[in-house]
Parts: C-alpha cells; sequence; structure tokens
C-alpha cells in the first residue's frame, strides 16, 4: 500500500496538482476576505473528475497553502489572512513597522514548514495506533462517536449555545432529506425527484461558505475598494541566521505540541492554538516585555501551531470521521465525495489513500516553504486585486463547482438556497459550522442508532452496556457541560466588561 | 429592531420549522417490523428543535437586561446587498436556458459595476474579463474535464 501510494503521490500530475493547490492555497490565505475553507470548497467539485489520490492530493495543497498564507496580510497589512494567522499579526505587524517585515516573512513561511512537518510525523504515529482501538466499535458504539462528535457543536457555537444546537440540528434536518438509509423512505422530497439523494454536501458548503461571503460583500461594498497600507519588505534567504534557529528550536518543538494537542481536540482551530502557543512562549521567555512589539520568538510560536494543527486534526478525522474544525469538515466532505470513508478501517480499506495523503501532506509542506518564498513578490501583488473583480468572479466558479457536482442545473440552484441559508444565519448571529457538522455526521447518527436499536430488540439499554459507547455518551456530557460552564463564565464576564456578546465562530 | 425582536423572529421561525418536521414525519410509512423506522429519527430532531427554539424564545422574553433592548444598527448597504442577490437569482435562473457563457458574462459584467464606486468604475475592463473568463473556463471544462458546461438556446 505505501508504495503504490508513493507511486500515486510521486509522479508528474499528482505532483502538479499539490502544486497548484498549494499555490492557489497561499492565494486564498494571502487575500482577506477569502480563505482557506473557500479555497477547498471551491476546487473540490474539480477533483470530481480525477483519480481519488490525485483528488485528494488537490486538496490537501490547498488545505496547507490556505493556512500558511495567511501570515503574508497579517505581516504586511496587519490583517490575518485567516483567522490561523491572528497571532501571527502581534509581532509580525511591528516587525514589518520596523522595516522588518521581509525577515518575518520569512521566518513565518520557515516555522510554518517545520510545524507542518512535525503534524505530519505526530499524524502518522497516531493515527494507526487510534484505528486499531476504533476496531473494536460496533453499531451502538458509532452512534456513541456521533453523539460526542455532535457535542463538537458546542464548542463551535460561538458564546451563545442554543443558536450552536438550532444550526446543528439544522444540519441533521437537511441530511434526513431523500432515501432513508435501511428501508429506502422517501422523505421530505415535497415531490421532487431531484431531491431523492439528497443534498449534495459539496452544494451545501459552496452556498454556505462562499456565495454568502460574497452576497455580504454587497452589503459592504462601501468597504470593498478601502486600500489598506502595505508595508514594504525585503528578504535573504528566510531571515534567520543558524545561531537563531538553534535558540528557537524549544520554541518551536513546544508550539508543535500545543498545534496537535489543539489539532487533536474537537472544536478548537488554528487561531486559538497559535494563541496559546505565544502566550506559553511568553510566559517562558526570559524577555517577555519585548512580545508584541516585533520579535521573531511571536511569529515563531504562532506559525508553528497553526500549521501543527493539520496533522493534529486529521488524526480524529480519519480514524473516526470527527471532523475537528471547519476546514477539517470541508476537507472530510472531500474524502467522502471520493469514496474514502473515514473510520478504524480505513487503512485496510482505503490504505493506499491514507499514505497518499500523508505523503501528499510533505510534497505540500516543501511546495509551501520553497515556493511561498520564491512567490512573495507575486503573493504580496495579489493582495493589491481589487475585490469588485475578485469575487465576482468566484461566485462564477462557484456555480461552475455546484453544476459539475452532478451535472446538473438543480445544484446551482440549491447554492443560492443554501447561500440565502448562510446569509440568514449571518443576520440572526447562528454560527455555520455547526450546521455542516450536523449535515455530514446526520446519516451517521441515523443509521447506527437503527441498527443498534435493532440488535438491541428496540432497547435503548444497549447504549450503556457497551462500555465504548458508554465512555463516549460520558465523555459528550463531560464535554458539553464544561464547554457550557466556559461560556457562562465567558458571558458573565463580557457582561461585567459592558461589551456585545459576540456568537460568531471561527471559519478557516 | 432590537436583539430581542431578532431572537424572538429566530425562535418564531424555528418553532414553525420544527413542527413542519415533526408533522410532515408522521406521513412516512413505517415497513421493516424490527426497526424504528424511518420516522423515528426526524420526529426526534423536530422535537428538539421544537425544545431549543422555545428554549430561546422564553429566554429571550425573560430577559430584561439592557444589551436584549439595543437596537441594531444597520450601516449596510442595501441596495448593493439586495442587488447582488437580485443579480444571483436572474444569473441561476438563466443559466440553463441562455448558457453558461452568455449568463456568466451578463453575470460578471453586472455585477462587477455594481460592487465598484466611481473612482475604480472601469466597463472596458469588467466586460474584457466578463466575456474572457467564461469562455476560458468553459473552454477548461469542455477540452481539458470532458464535462461541457450548459450550451443554451443560443448554442454556446
Amino acid at each position: 500500500m505505501v508504495a503504490t501510494a508513493l507511486a500515486n503521490v510521486f509522479n508528474p500530475m499528482c505532483l502538479a496538482l499539490i502544486w497548484f493547490g498549494t499555490v492557489l492555497g497561499i492565494i486564498f490565505g494571502s487575500v482577506p476576505g477569502l480563505s482557506a475553507t473557500m479555497a477547498v470548497v471551491l476546487f473540490l467539485p474539480l477533483t470530481f473528475s480525477m483519480e481519488a489520490t490525485q483528488g485528494i492530493a488537490l486538496l490537501v495543497g490547498l488545505y496547507m497553502g490556505g493556512i500558511s498564507g495567511g501570515l503574508i496580510s497579517a505581516i504586511l497589512l496587519k490583517i490575518p489572512g485567516t483567522p490561523s494567522s491572528i497571532s501571527t499579526v502581534f509581532d509580525g505587524g511591528p516587525m514589518a513597522e520596523k522595516g522588518e517585515a521581509g525577515r518575518a516573512l520569512g521566518v513565518g513561511i520557515l516555522y510554518s514548514f517545520i510545524g507542518s512537518i512535525i503534524g505530519i510525523v505526530a499524524l502518522a504515529f497516531i493515527s494507526p495506533l487510534l484505528a486499531k482501538v476504533c476496531l473494536l466499535f460496533g453499531a451502538a458504539d458509532y452512534f456513541g462517536v456521533a453523539v460526542f462528535s455532535l457535542t463538537i457543536i458546542a464548542a463551535l457555537s460561538g458564546k451563545d449555545m442554543l443558536n450552536g444546537l438550532i444550526a446543528g440540528l439544522i444540519g441533521l434536518a437537511l441530511s434526513m432529506v431523500g432515501m432513508a438509509p435501511i428501508d429506502a423512505q422517501i422523505r421530505y422530497t415535497f415531490g421532487n425527484y431531484q431531491l431523492l439523494s439528497g443534498f449534495d454536501i459539496t452544494v451545501l458548503l459552496i452556498g454556505v461558505f462562499a456565495v454568502t461571503d460574497i452576497i455580504l460583500a454587497g452589503f459592504g461594498r462601501k468597504t470593498l475598494a478601502a486600500s489598506f497600507e502595505k508595508k514594504k519588505w525585503d528578504l535573504k534567504g528566510y531571515g534567520i541566521s543558524m545561531k537563531e534557529f538553534i535558540q528557537q528550536i524549544p520554541n518551536a518543538i513546544i508550539s508543535s505540541v500545543i498545534g496537535i494537542g489543539i489539532g487533536i481536540l474537537p472544536g478548537i482551530g488554528g487561531s486559538t492554538a497559535g494563541l496559546i502557543a505565544y502566550t506559553t512562549e511568553k510566559s517562558r521567555s526570559k524577555h517577555p516585555e519585548k512580545f508584541g512589539t516585533g520579535i521573531i520568538d511571536g511569529v515563531i510560536a504562532s506559525e508553528t501551531a497553526n500549521n501543527a494543527v493539520i496533522g493534529g486534526s486529521l488524526v480524529p478525522l480519519l480514524c473516526m470521521g470527527i471532523p475537528g474544525n471547519t476546514v477539517a469538515a470541508v476537507f472530510l466532505g472531500g474524502l467522502l465525495v471520493h469514496g474514502i470513508s473515514p473510520g478504524p478501517l480505513i487503512f485496510d480499506k482505503s490504505g493506499q489513500y491514507v499514505y497518499g495523503i500523508y505523503f501528499a501532506l510533505l510534497v505540500s509542506s516543501i511546495f509551501m516553504l520553497v515556493f511561498e518564498r520564491l512567490g512573495l513578490p507575486i503573493f504580496a501583488k495579489l493582495l493589491d486585486i481589487p475585490k469588485h473583480i475578485l469575487l465576482p468572479i468566484i461566485m462564477v466558479m462557484c456555480c461552475v463547482g455546484a453544476y459539475s457536482a452532478n451535472s446538473r442545473v438543480f445544484d446551482v440552484k440549491c447554492v443560492l438556497f443554501f447561500a440565502l441559508l448562510g446569509l440568514f444565519f449571518k443576520v440572526f448571529k447562528i454560527p455555520s459550522t455547526p450546521l455542516i457538522i450536523g449535515f455530514i455526521l446526520g446519516s451517521m447518527f441515523e443509521e447506527n442508532l437503527r441498527q443498534a436499536l435493532q440488535a438491541g430488540h428496540g432497547s435503548w439499554l444497549i447504549f450503556v452496556q457497551r462500555p465504548i459507547c458508554l465512555v463516549f455518551l460520558i465523555a459528550a456530557v463531560v464535554f458539553c457541560t464544561l464547554t457550557v460552564r466556559k461560556n457562562l463564565r465567558e458571558k458573565k464576564a463580557a457582561e461585567a466588561a459592558g461589551q456585545e456578546f459576540d456568537t460568531s465562530e471561527e471559519e478557516g | 429592531m432590537t436583539n430581542k425582536v431578532r431572537d424572538i423572529i429566530c425562535s418564531v421561525i424555528m418553532l414553525a420549522f420544527g413542527a413542519m418536521m415533526v408533522v410532515l414525519a408522521q406521513d412516512i410509512p413505517h415497513k421493516v417490523a424490527k426497526d424504528v423506522g424511518s420516522a423515528y429519527v426526524p420526529t426526534f430532531i423536530g422535537i428538539c428543535i421544537l425544545i431549543v427554539a422555545a428554549a430561546k424564545l422564553i429566554l429571550t422574553l425573560v430577559n430584561k437586561k439592557p444589551a436584549a433592548s439595543q437596537k441594531i444598527k444597520f450601516t449596510q448597504d442595501a441596495l448593493g446587498g439586495f442587488g447582488t442577490i437580485a443579480l444571483m437569482v436572474v444569473y441561476m435562473l438563466i443559466f440553463e436556458p441562455v448558457g453558461f457563457i452568455v449568463s456568466s458574462a451578463l453575470y460578471l459584467f453586472v455585477q462587477m459595476i455594481l460592487l465598484s464606486d466611481n473612482k475604480n468604475r472601469n466597463p472596458i475592463l469588467f466586460a474584457i474579463i466578463a466575456v474572457a473568463l467564461p469562455v476560458a473556463v468553459d473552454a477548461l471544462f469542455v477540452f481539458a474535464i470532458k464535462m461541457p458546461l450548459p450550451v443554451g438556446i443560443l448554442g454556446f
């Protein structure tokens, strides 16, 4: 399987796709308003006609490039291109103001690479072990996993749990449309035969994440043309000496471990990893007062951690089908589209694709290191592309993507429906990521619940009699309780400070 | 509109949605005797939506904090937003009958005009992009990906 994966990835076509994906991902990550999520969503339909490894390789490149690209605008514009790069602004911005923008960019790229590699190594070691444990699972246990996964919604709900629950439940409801599992009963199609197979995940993703943002740009068109002051930069090599590199080894290792851990935990994204790594490095440092004034330590902590999240987030995704964050949820959609079902058997059933993902991640990291550095002048120039031209082009690509999902115009119309649903969510401050989690987990939840109840002759006791299921159900309750308590504490603190309570969630 | 009114509207819409789900689930036939049936989970989800929406409505109604009665400021550009939605609706409606190239060219041109302001409006550049992009994408799909996009009544 390893040899097949090697042969599949290391061929000119696949390497070209990884390169293309990485470069495009960097562009999407670097331009504020575009995101890694949007990049993966937009190019997902283009992978349909590709061989699975090639399609996944393109998505891997987009994911990797998208997360890393955010540092370019974080440093040059002081606007994080993606939420993952929020903490890069803290020191990257001041470095740029001191005339060290080039050095900040070089260090950011180098440590994005180092974080990615450490994350991939962790993924390769942890995933097979976790998969072996998961082989013991039955239908009731998978129901437990689904329930636990649905509790991610609690963490992704921003600070308003009820709104998050509403989004997750609507996602579950949308997954009920079409033919039911087990007895193939037709549900909620309203006589429309196009809905027999249910809604397509790609169409849902394009509508909610890409087209909704274009509509919002229309509402904010007066600020679209606002130009930001872009800092000048100059860079030789990666802007770091060997002495500094050796000094920063502990920072890189600790930040990577934080990134991997945060990635594995459900519902926490790259921005949190960056912030925790930044704070940890600051408290560990001999000169904490210098953080925020423009030193490489802060940039290194943030960029190493947010890229290590990629490897970490793929561990629960591959072994149990649990998407830990928004981009991972979209990536899971990509795997399903190519017939790769994440779960403990993934190493037996789709081993060549899993190893293909590992190799694609490695290649993509190297491409990112080389081409993000070489292409810096071009990527910096791309920040000048006017949004009033870029966004309509993206809309056309969204329609093409939706059409190519099943070669039917019905899906193009569904994109608009989901975009309006996304807009409804924005207006009513409902987070949209739980909608995707609910939609993806809907069939797993229902199928395993019904199979387990059949096996248990209709008795719900089967879910507490199976130790694995019981552990997941208890974990779900504990996780939910802790999240609710944390949210309530933050809500009280925000209200005490007289601030408005924000319910928005992190997206790619 | 205040935050309170917004949350009440949201709760009422969700109550209606949950109720519709539960009512429609009752028409789903039960075929396999040993199975709980295909109506089981949709009914459960519908009831959950009803419970969550009712909880949200009650919490909103009893909320006496000043933030609840704070007015939501609408600083957005309604013409830009609703114009974009209207353009998208027209684009999707003409996508099949007129074909991908013509519908996309029209959409791109008008959308770029709508999103631009007096300073950066450049109709000639917009027209070139509006024609070149759909032609290039169509060529990519027809010749490289081998998946033709809708051609419409004009035959291209």
